[in-house]
């Protein structure tokens, strides 16, 4: 019993792990730009206290000696071929989101910083079978997009942060070995002003193990509130209760082309990128996709949109890229194309799959919603169409076309006589010579009559439905109307 | 070394022969027609394209694949009737217990349109139903539809006009369909692996006549004009087969 009480005490320990990202704002300036060699020397700035000084940089750059906080003209004498990208925090905080929207698939408490993520990771490790293939995938969903991450784990959110290191580490290091690292971690890395930093010198403290070894007493004498927090924080003592993160309940993203796309098997690199993001959005929010809407925005006129209906849901890209790619076809876009968006805010929850023995009928399901995906896109809307019934006595309106997936009634009592499998839409009059019904050719009456009347409150209509054929065999249903003695052909049974 | 999953695709095709066993039309699906089956050698091929030579509309073309087609919309699949010469009508496809929702009407505008159309639903494993209203497909346009067949899992049907039957076909079956009299469908097979062509059968699609007609009371004539047609014969229902459906 009371290994069983230890026990859960122990499964409700934290995990924490925080991505730092050093190089946001290049990682950020670069998502757009395609034109700049990976091996040369880049670095991003911005405007501080009126002079524009350096905020990161690449390795190349770094060769030449270029620096953070060097100011861009002194960067610029050192490494002359030096390409300057402008920062932008917006790009930043975007990237940033993006980022926390990957880190969602892994664990539902995620928290998202000036320029990292925290994970709560505790328990997560099951659905990956082990923290180690969690980090390792984690790390590559990331690098797909690009981003130097290095990481810090230990059993507090801030504690987390502290330890963060040089590179991304794959290993979870045990409780005991976390407390280790944060013991010998310096003072210097804990938040808190200068003041502070001074008093920790004068009491001979260097590393956060030597000021948890202080009681707690003589620390609230010598040091603020705050610093009592901090260390509460950092013991896990105080849950960590900054926001997490929730994915927004649209989608939406963008990609700046800024020579512009002339032709359209250029546009579908950009819109596969988008499209990539957005399932990776739809699988963090466990929702299918049922509509999205492309926009592309040249740099003169008026944008072009264009709508993609799925017959049933799904948040596979590839399909979604078929789709895209069958219907941009049918579109006729401007010269240039600055600027491509996409936006969905219709959502269903992801259905619980359930597979019958051989896992046949969600395969089966699938293709016929994708074929009518595909047939939409291609062919458009208009070429599409199901057969469908109402409650109506006169044929041309009980069995009518109507666009797909629409779900229709069937259930409406039908006439016991034989009915025809082709109707005409309108029906043809057909000629009376001598008593002879003509159309194409003689035609003579084999069974019938069948008598139909249509709404007698709004145009009286009494039918009497034959049954006819001609010398070819090929049999008719001809109906004759009570009011003006007139013969029609309505249909044939094919 | 082949990629096991090629290997795969290529024993899962009807037309590879493996070992022991000598026939090569091992996957069929029944008519619903005893002799018709017999005819066909055991049913519709499936993984493969029919070719159906009408006559004349209206002679029952349709009604020869009805239990094919409610056997394949009870399975949940799709079936896709690519420009059919008219309105399908719904309570007569109720009635015959089709599930309309598994039906899905296609006009294509052009003859690539309806090429690409008809392909894509073979390969997306939809029973298809194709009329070739416009212009009759060229060789290789039916070809590339026959090679989509082999890889799917269902048949695919081709209504072709009288003209078709001059022309070659890559059609694994061809049959033309003619009716000389009402409810009676003669059917001759024209190309089937494994069989010699020129076999003919006759069918019936049933007894229209209903006990409440009197057409004696109409003000046309009931029978056909005389010089034209000579005693012109009404259905002989106890002559021929029944339709098995």
């Amino acid at each position: 019993m009371k290994k069983h009480t230890i026990k859960n005490i122990e499964q409700k320990k934290e995990i924490w792990l925080y991505i730092d990202f050093p190089l946001l704002a290049l990682d950020a300036a670069l998502a757009d730009i395609e034109n700049i060699k990976a091996e040369s020397a880049i670095a991003v700035a911005s405007v501080q206290k009126n002079v524009r000084r350096i905020v990161c940089c690449n390795s190349y750059a770094q060769k030449w000696g270029v620096d953070p906080d060097l100011s861009l003209s002194t960067a610029l004498a050192i490494c002359p071929d030096l390409h300057v990208l402008s920062r932008s925090p917006g790009q930043e905080n975007l990237l940033l989101h993006r980022l926390a929207l990957i880190a969602y698939q892994f664990s539902p408490a995620v928290i998202i910083n000036d320029s990292g993520i925290w994970l709560e990771l505790s328990g997560c490790d099951q659905l990956f079978h082990g923290y180690s293939k969690l980090l390792q995938r984690l790390h590559r969903q990331i690098l797909l997009l690009s981003v130097t991450a290095t990481t810090g784990i230990a059993m507090s959110a801030l504690a987390a942060h502290l330890l963060c290191g040089q590179q991304f580490q794959y290993y979870l290091p045990n409780e005991d070995e976390m407390h280790r690292n944060l013991m010998t971690t310096e003072l210097f890395k804990l938040p808190g002003n200068q003041k502070q930093q001074n008093n920790f010198k004068q009491l001979g403290l260097e590393n956060i193990g030597d000021l948890l070894a202080l009681p707690r007493s003589a620390l609230s004498q010598r040091f603020s509130a705050e610093l009592l927090e901090t260390l509460s924080l950092l013991n896990g003592e105080k849950p960590c209760t900054l926001k997490r993160f929730t994915p927004p309940i649209e989608f939406s993203d963008e990609i700046q082309i800024p020579y512009g796309l002339h032709n359209k098997d250029s546009l579908l690199f950009s819109m596969k990128t988008l499209l990539q993001r957005f399932c990776v959005y739809l699988i963090a929010r466990q929702c299918h996709c049922r509509k999205f809407v492309w926009h592309f925005e040249p740099l003169f006129g008026e944008r072009q949109s264009m709508f993609i209906t799925l017959s049933a849901s799904n948040n596979n890209w590839s399909s979604l890229l078929t789709l895209s790619r069958l219907q941009l076809e049918r579109l006729e876009l401007p010269q240039s194309i600055e600027k491509i968006s996409l936006f969905s805010d219709q959502f269903i929850d992801m259905p619980e799959l359930s597979f019958d023995l051989f896992g046949d009928q969600i395969a089966l399901n699938n293709q016929a919603s994708t074929l009518m995906d595909n047939l939409y896109a291609r062919l458009g809307i208009e070429a599409l169409s199901q057969p469908s019934m109402s409650e109506e006595h006169l044929p041309e309106k009980a069995g009518g076309m109507s666009p797909p997936n629409r779900v229709t009634n069937t259930n409406y009592p039908t006439s016991k006589a034989p009915q025809p499998l082709w109707l005409l839409t309108n029906p043809v009059r057909i000629q009376q010579r001598n008593h002879q019904l003509h159309w194409k050719q003689p035609l003579t009456i084999v069974s019938g009559p069948e008598r139909l009347c249509g709404n007698s409150w709004q145009t009286e209509q009494q039918r009497d439905y034959y049954l006819a054929c001609d010398s070819k065999g090929a049999r008719y249903w001809l109906f004759r109307e009570s009011m003006n003695k007139q013969w029609f052909v309505h249909g044939l049974f094919s | 070394m082949p990629n096991k999953s090629s290997l795969k695709n290529l024993l899962s095709r009807q037309d590879t022969w493996r070992g022991r066993n000598r026939s090569l039309r091992k996957n069929i699906i029944t008519t619903g027609n005893n002799s018709l089956d017999r005819l066909l050698l055991g049913g519709w091929p499936v993984s493969a394209l029919t070719e159906l030579v009408s006559q004349q509309d209206g002679i029952g073309e349709l009604s020869i694949l009805l239990p094919t087609l409610k056997h394949y919309a009870d399975e949940g699949k799709l079936c896709v009737w690519l420009d059919p010469p008219y309105q399908p009508y719904a309570p007569a496809l109720v009635n015959a217990e089709i599930p309309l929702d598994k039906l899905l009407v296609v006009r294509s505008k052009d003859s690539r349109e309806w090429l690409w159309a008809a392909e894509q639903s073979i390969r997306g494993n939809a029973l298809l139903f194709a009329w070739t209203n416009r212009a009759q497909p060229s060789y290789s346009a039916l070809r590339k539809l026959q090679l989509a067949a082999t890889e799917s899992l269902v048949p695919a049907f081709l209504f072709s006009p009288p003209a078709a039957i001059k022309a070659h076909s890559p059609a694994l079956l061809r049959i033309e369909l003619e009716s000389m009299k009402p409810n009676i469908l003669s059917i001759t097979l024209h190309k089937l692996r494994g069989k010699v062509p020129g076999a003919k059968i006759q069918i019936s699609l049933g007894d229209v006549i209903t006990e409440r007609t009197f057409l004696d009371r109409l003000p046309v004539n009931i029978n056909y004009p005389q010089g034209k047609k000579s005693d012109y014969p009404l259905p002989l229902k106890h002559k021929v087969q029944q339709l098995n459906t």
